[in-house]
């Protein structure tokens, strides 16, 4: 029992850790190989082929749809994370009638999946003027249950003395949120901006069927390209490209890795 | 009292800048279809150009040839502006283009299919061009080029290239395993079982739904006498002895891990034999630029599809076609430019069979005037054996193409025989018909 | 009749919380809320999208109970849920126990390795996922061999195409569900295993009995977000087979994509869309009122 602890079960959880990254490692060093050699079998580096990067980099777009992403990506977290603060703060402290229907009513629409809904969304965004558009890519993203959700499990933890005191201050319920509350969010803000960032960072649907521009592109869109179009496609580029893709998620990755943490343990609590 | 008020003008203010924000953004990016008020009302600075979308699927050199062609076209022109936009080949077909016409943002100007001929042409999104051919250059097409795009006696599109069916192969590898080129169909199946290894495929042929699916199927089914659906195109004749023979012979190579089931690279690409990851393949014209430019050093060579006993030679010529939206508000314009393109100056539809791609011209005077590249190695072979059995392919209604590749799919992956998917597949191909017609 | 005794605190309250939810609801309303209605309004007509609708009535609906490819997409669906949900279960489970079990300075680097695949977006695990699964040339099939299997189709066959997807989503989303047990692992109280060890009950029987029960909140929680996902799959089925071979991972959402996009039968979509919408409402009703049970 005590060799299982000390040996046996660390010996297992690397292993496993390893099989996990492995897909990843397996991407970067294929991503080195030339053309003839993307499918060789060795589980080493084979090759430096640099080329591939400049190949998938200069004559893919993929600096402009890396762009656009991070546009859509940056602007949906940032006006998500003050409206979603605001609706949850809203259903975690106050009592108003309707409250209880209210949030039913906003987590019910996480249920909704998205195919049931691309088609009309597709044609009331497009009347809306915001086809083929930043907007037409950013405002309907903006919305989601989520996030209204995840605030409001914050806020019904968050010690009610503070507000109660500022009050007494003389501040409004709207002052109190804004100078009180919302400065003192950071810790759900920050794992829930990089998980907003994460998931818009993904987008692929949506992007496809609004924007027809192909300035408009996001780096999904891009990479699914090189992967199914034309008459022709190279591995070794389309692997250089999808780790052009990784970095910016992974530096994020490892820079706040600690508050991924504790978004994704928050988002599991209760 | 009086603050909550503010909350509520500070979040409706915050909607409101958010709008504002999102339209200036619009009008960055989406410069074409952002703001259709400010683009009329701008006159004075930007001329009175009128702007039109061109929407297409290529990609690499053959992007690069449409973007030039369309450079050349606007610095030529005072009036038209063109603006070229180029997608992933699967999206274009199965969401660009539909969400595009449905919302009324689609393309002036677009690249159709046969698959998608029928569905556009009932919706009034292909323009008659008739009108639009030079004086003589009508009579220039194969008769059976345009009758391929013809309804009702209007010319709903414009075709640019004829691409064949070869069976092209490893000249070594036949050599080395001690095969013919197979001629039949019994020699297709001997040889490829042959050549297959663990690291060779016998032969590739394609084995996702979709219409280059059942465009590489075709030839097997004519090739006997057979078709989908009768001359008048009212009704199937799926349901016969032929359909099934058609159907069992594709299968079995499936079954028998001749032809693999999944493909690292397009079924379209030459690149399985290049690699030497495949010994044959039926693949189109297309493929004899890169086969010489990038896999020089493979002994490729290429040969007429092999036919069943009794049977008679049949390939398919594919390609795509240009078409103006019907209910664009610049017609004339649109068509202008494609007639500009490829039904002018011999030279630009040259280049394009020629040089960019290797294709036949549905003009004879393109033909002629690259009657050089048309007699040089492979393409000899082409010109010579091939050229002669093709037949256009069909333009059938998607539902059409879905169910015939069910029909495929159930007997390649083993659920019934050819004879029981023939039948199966049979009934729903009249339904869509009537669907279709209705 | 209270109106007079609403303090102005009270009132104060409720205009706030009106404000401060009316972005949102403005937002849900226009991006999700009335697409269904407008999605169930579009179900009723016949329209290719081009044309104009013609109304139908429930043509649509009729049609659908006896569309055979439909059908057939729904039991994918569920064939997906029904192996997909319940090994990320066991699998995510089993990955915070051990990393539970890991003492010193292990701990860390093996957790990032669990979570790293997370960082992963959909159409990359896809694009790996296929590189892998190569039939011919994929390292899986080469690791294999060593195994003394012969090589496997994987995605271009029927019976193992929706296993290898599963196997690619499962990848990037362990590590997700892996945290947020670990973290609910973490807050049962450590007196709890003391005393249970004094009755002898270690290992196995430790966990059967108080680590189990005492997640209960959070496998609902799990299970809930998980199935509901799962209905949703598109992106890595789209990239790797586009619901091939021989429609084996044709899930519904992929069906409605392919009816909408690809035959212009917005109409006959919407209608699949809703009569989706509708089995999922459903079964979120249910667990909703499961999980509120046990609160």
């Amino acid at each position: 029992m005590k060799l299982n602890n000390r040996i046996l079960l660390p010996s297992i959880a690397v292993l496993l850790g390893l099989v996990m990254i492995f897909p990843i490692y397996l991407l970067v060093i294929s991503s080195l190989r030339s053309e003839t050699n993307v499918f060789d079998f060795n589980l080493l580096p084979t090759g430096f082929e640099f080329s591939n990067f400049t190949e998938a980099w200069i004559g893919s777009g993929l600096p402009r749809s890396i762009a656009n992403s991070f546009i859509v990506s940056a602007t949906v977290t940032a006006v998500a994370m003050i409206f979603h603060a605001m609706s949850g703060y809203a259903l975690a402290r106050f009592r108003f009638p309707g409250k209880a229907i209210m949030f039913a009513w906003m987590l019910s629409t996480l249920m909704v999946p998205f195919a049931v809904i691309m088609i009309p969304l597709y044609l009331i965004t497009k009347n809306l003027g915001l086809a083929n558009s930043y907007a037409g890519l950013i405002i309907p993203s903006i919305f989601n249950a989520y996030g209204i959700f995840l605030f409001r499990q914050f806020y019904m933890d968050f010690p009610k003395e503070l507000e109660e005191a500022g009050y007494m201050e003389g501040l409004s319920l709207s002052g109190a949120f804004f100078r009180l509350a919302l400065p003192l969010s950071v810790p759900i803000m920050v794992p829930l901006t990089i998980g907003f960032f994460l998931t818009n960072w993904n987008a692929y649907m949506w992007p496809l069927i609004i924007t027809q521009d192909e300035k408009l592109w996001v780096v999904q869109q891009r990479l699914a390209h090189l992967v199914g179009g034309g008459y022709f496609t190279p591995w070794n580029v389309v692997l250089a490209a999808a780790v052009i893709v990784a970095v910016p998620t992974f530096i994020l990755f490892f820079v706040a890795q600690k508050y991924l943490v504790e978004g994704i343990k928050m988002s599991g609590i209760k | 009292m009086g603050k909550s008020w503010k909350t509520v003008g500070f979040a409706l203010l915050t909607m409101m800048l958010l709008l504002q924000v999102a339209c200036g953004n619009s009008n960055n990016g989406g410069e074409q279809t952002g703001n259709k008020a400010a683009d009329s009302g701008q006159t004075a600075d930007a001329g009175k150009k009128v702007k039109l979308k061109f929407w297409d699927f290529h990609s690499e050199k053959e992007e690069e040839f449409f973007r030039g062609l369309v450079e050349e076209y606007n610095k030529t022109q005072d009036n038209v502006v063109i603006e070229y936009s180029t997608f992933n080949q699967t999206d274009y077909t199965t969401t660009k283009l539909p969400t595009g016409f449905a919302s009324g943002e689609g393309p002036d100007i677009y690249m159709i299919s046969p698959g998608d001929f029928m569905k556009f042409s009932k919706s009034g999104l292909m323009a008659d061009l008739s009108s639009y051919f030079p004086e003589g250059a009508k009579e220039d097409f194969l008769p059976a080029s345009l009758d391929a795009v013809t309804v009702d006696g209007k010319i709903l599109a414009l075709p640019y290239e004829l691409e064949l069916l070869g069976l092209y192969y490893n000249e070594q590898m036949l050599k080395d395993a001690g095969v013919e080129v197979p001629k039949t169909w019994d020699e297709l199946y001997a040889a490829s079982k042959k050549l297959t290894t663990d690291k060779v495929s016998g032969l590739i042929l394609p084995p996702d739904k979709g219409p280059y699916f059942n465009f590489i199927w075709y030839p097997f089914l004519w090739q006997q006498g057979g078709d989908v659906l009768n001359d008048e195109g009212t009704a199937s004749t799926f349901n016969t002895p032929e359909t099934a023979k058609a159907l069992d012979f594709w299968g079995r190579f499936f079954k028998e891990g001749i032809s693999p089931t999944k493909l690292q690279q397009g079924p379209w690409e030459i690149d399985h034999i290049g690699k030497k990851t495949a010994a044959m393949q039926i693949v189109g014209t297309w493929a004899i630029n890169r086969a010489e430019e990038v896999f020089g050093d493979v002994p490729i060579n290429v040969a007429p599809l092999p036919i069943p006993e009794g049977g008679k030679a049949a390939t398919d010529a594919g390609g795509w076609k240009f078409a103006v939206n019907g209910k664009s508000k610049h017609v004339d314009e649109a068509a202008k430019f494609i007639m500009w393109a490829f039904a002018g100056d011999p030279e630009r539809a040259l280049e394009w069979c020629t040089e960019i791609k290797f294709a036949y011209s549905p003009r004879k005077s393109v033909v002629e005037k690259g009657n050089e590249v048309y007699n040089k190695g492979m393409r000899k072979v082409f010109t010579e054996q091939i050229y002669d059995s093709a037949i256009p392919e069909p333009r059938y209604p998607s539902e059409v193409l879905d169910v015939v590749g069910d029909a495929m799919q159930y007997v390649m992956f083993g659920k019934t025989d050819g004879a029981g998917a023939a039948q199966q597949v049979d009934g729903k191909i009249n339904e869509a018909i009537q669907a279709a017609n209705k | 009749m209270t109106p007079k005794r609403i303090s102005d605190r009270t009132r104060n309250e409720w205009v706030t919380a009106y404000a401060f939810l009316l972005p949102n609801t403005l937002g849900l309303l226009t991006f999700v809320f009335i697409p269904i209605v407008y999605a169930f309004y579009v179900s009723l007509h016949d329209w290719n999208a081009l044309s104009p609708k013609v109304f139908s009535g429930f043509a649509n609906y009729k049609e659908l109970l006896r569309d055979q490819l439909w059908w057939n997409s729904v039991l994918k669906t569920l064939l997906f849920t029904v192996i997909y949900v319940p090994s990320l279960y066991v699998l995510s489970l089993g990955s915070a126990l051990l990393l539970n079990a890991l003492k010193g300075r292990l701990v860390g680097p093996v957790r990032t390795m669990f979570l790293m695949p997370f960082a992963i977006t959909s159409i990359i695990s896809a694009i790996i996922g296929m590189y892998m699964l190569d039939p011919r040339n994929g390292v899986i099939n080469h690791l294999l061999g060593f195994a003394g299997i012969g090589p496997q189709q994987f995605l271009g066959s029927t019976s193992q195409a929706m296993l290898s997807i599963i196997g690619v989503i499962l990848w990037i989303n362990i590590g997700y569900n892996m945290i947020i047990f670990l973290s609910a692992i973490k807050e049962i109280p450590r007196d709890y295993y003391e005393a249970a060890q004094i009755d002898g009950a270690t290992g196995w029987k430790a966990f059967r009995w108080i680590t189990f029960p005492l997640l209960a909140e959070t496998s609902t929680f799990i299970l809930i977000v998980t199935m509901i996902g799962s209905f949703q799959a598109f992106d890595q089925i789209v990239v790797m087979t586009k619901g091939g071979p021989a429609n084996a991972t044709e899930v519904s959402v992929l069906y409605i994509f392919k009816q909408g996009f690809e035959l212009l039968n917005m109409g006959y979509a919407s209608a699949l869309a809703f009569v989706l919408f509708l089995i999922i409402f459903c079964l979120s009703i249910i667990q909703l009122k499961l999980l509120s049970l046990r609160k």
